[in-house]
């Protein structure tokens, strides 16, 4: 990233070493710009690498947070209907019924059970 | 009940089992009572869907009701064959066929496929509804003759049958149809389950409910159903008590067969549908009804029959099957058996792989039921 553009009208010129009144005309000052040079560089390879290594733990805890609350997420509201859902977990979201009243009846064939009104049991004797 | 979705099958009545978590839904198929269970219900029109293709399909295969089934042509036509002419079947029907002789195999010959001539003989030649409503008193059943299932032969798709020999697929197909349908329901909900029971022969897919399904096992303990020949389709009886033992299914299939329904009287006899391959008459052994838990619901329909037919033996051989299982006795009582459980609402242990195998093996003694003697002491508790 460090490019020397050509100067264009208009642009003003910082002040140089030869103008900084620490730096008198006249002396060899080359040893000071070296190092003056050198810790430009070094500075702004630090700045870089502070930035990088910034950016990158910023990742990782986005990464680390996404992560946590997709496992850790409180469940959805049950769907339209679904009064007796519990949270049970499945891959899609869906959670699982808790069911108290048996939904089938294994018999000879021919008995079937159903709720009638007021959640009375019907049985049903059905030979065809 | 929730809504059922916008592919809902028009025959289907939906059910009122109190919950609205899941769909339920019921028709008449293939001579007895189709339901099936959903969750999340919103899929149910989908399933419906798949489990009436499934089952159109059986019928057309198997049902020995119907004239245009595939097994009531093949029937025709190899009777008028020369004796052990072949056939090519549909592969369904080679499936149907295969499970019944695996079936006979594993149980030892008690479950037969080649009763259909014996059980037409007793007077079950029709759907049950069909039957005469009156008692036939003055008709002598007749023994009919059970040529044994080792007659069928069976190779891919290739059919060879002996002369005369009628195959009743009853033992198997409910349960095979059951395993088909929830399969193809299942496919349907990516993440839910589906229940799908066929008189009583059920079989389960994709994810239970939280604890298992809730299911009735009925035998009406003290409640007589419709006598014989007063009985009518659908006839309501009052609220009762529980009739029997809810149990929690989380995998796998329960079947219940029973001698206490479609029962009929000819010649001063009460019939009923189970017949024993070895008298050619109906089963008169101890029990009443057998309730089976098996990993598919072909394993567990064979099994239940094949209880009612063993008679004493029943209890020591589904122990060394390692299968759960409820047992009540003519006088009412009550035994299980296996990784049944005792109290009310138990979660069944449903054997995690099958029992049965997958095609018979061979024209040798099977893996049947042991002889006396031989067999394993295994005492069911009684439950009092």
């Amino acid at each position: 990233m460090e490019h020397d553009y050509p100067e264009q009208p208009g642009w003003v010129r910082l002040p140089g070493y030869e103008e900084d009144p620490r730096y008198p005309r006249g002396a060899d000052h080359s040893r000071d710009y070296r190092r003056g040079a050198g810790a430009r560089v070094s500075g702004v390879r630090r700045v870089r690498q502070a930035s990088n290594w910034t950016a990158a733990l910023l990742i990782a805890g986005v990464a680390a947070a996404t992560g946590y609350f997709a496992h850790h997420a409180p469940p959805a509201p049950p769907a339209t209907g679904a009064v007796n859902s519990v949270p049970g977990g499945t891959a899609a979201g869906v959670h699982k019924p808790s069911l108290s009243a048996p939904v089938a009846t294994s018999s000879g064939s021919g008995v079937t059970v159903g709720t009638g009104p007021g959640g009375s049991r019907i049985v049903t004797y059905r030979d065809n | 009940m929730a809504a059922m979705g916008p592919e809902r099958a028009c025959d289907w009545s939906p059910v009122n089992v109190g919950a609205t978590a899941v769909g339920v839904a019921e028709r008449d198929a293939l001579g007895t009572t189709a339901r099936v269970v959903v969750w999340p219900p919103n899929r149910t029109g989908r399933v419906l869907a798949a489990v009436d293709a499934e089952l159109a399909l059986l019928d057309e295969q198997a049902s020995r009701f119907r004239h245009d089934s595939e097994i009531s042509r093949l029937h025709g036509a190899l009777g008028r064959t020369p004796p052990r002419a072949s056939r090519i079947v549909s592969e369904g029907l080679a499936e149907a066929i295969a499970v019944a002789l695996a079936a006979a195999e594993w149980t030892g010959g008690l479950v037969d496929p080649t009763v259909g001539g014996a059980v037409c003989g007793l007077g079950y030649d029709r759907d049950f509804a069909a039957l005469p409503q009156v008692t036939d008193e003055a008709t002598r059943p007749e023994q009919g003759c059970v040529p044994g299932w080792q007659s069928v032969r069976l190779g891919g798709r290739r059919l060879r049958l002996a002369a005369g020999v009628r195959l009743d697929l009853g033992a198997t197909a409910k349960g095979l149809g059951s395993d088909r349908a929830a399969a193809a329901a299942a496919a349907c909900v990516p993440s839910g389950g589906v229940l799908v029971s066929l008189g009583g022969d059920i079989a389960v897919a994709g994810e239970a409910p939280l604890g298992g399904w809730p299911v009735l096992v009925s035998d009406e303990p003290g409640q007589r159903g419709p006598e014989p020949g007063t009985r009518s389709a659908g006839q309501m009886c009052p609220p009762q008590e529980p009739l029997g033992q809810v149990v929690r299914l989380p995998a796998g299939a329960l079947a219940t067969s029973s001698v206490r329904c479609r029962q009929w009287r000819r010649g001063g006899r009460t019939m009923h549908h189970i017949v024993d391959p070895r008298t050619g008459l109906p089963a008169a052994g101890p029990w009443r009804t057998a309730s089976v838990a098996a990993a598919n619901c072909a394993e567990a329909n064979a099994a239940a029959t094949a209880a009612i037919v063993a008679g004493e033996q029943a209890a020591c051989w589904l122990a060394a099957q390692g299968l759960p299982a409820r047992l009540v006795a003519h006088d009412g009582s009550v035994h299980l058996l296996g990784g049944r459980p005792a109290a009310d609402g138990g979660l069944v242990e449903v054997p995690a792989t099958a029992r049965m195998p997958a095609a018979p093996s061979g024209r040798a003694e099977g893996s049947g039921l042991p002889p006396d003697g031989l067999s394993r002491p295994a005492r069911p508790h009684r439950v009092p």
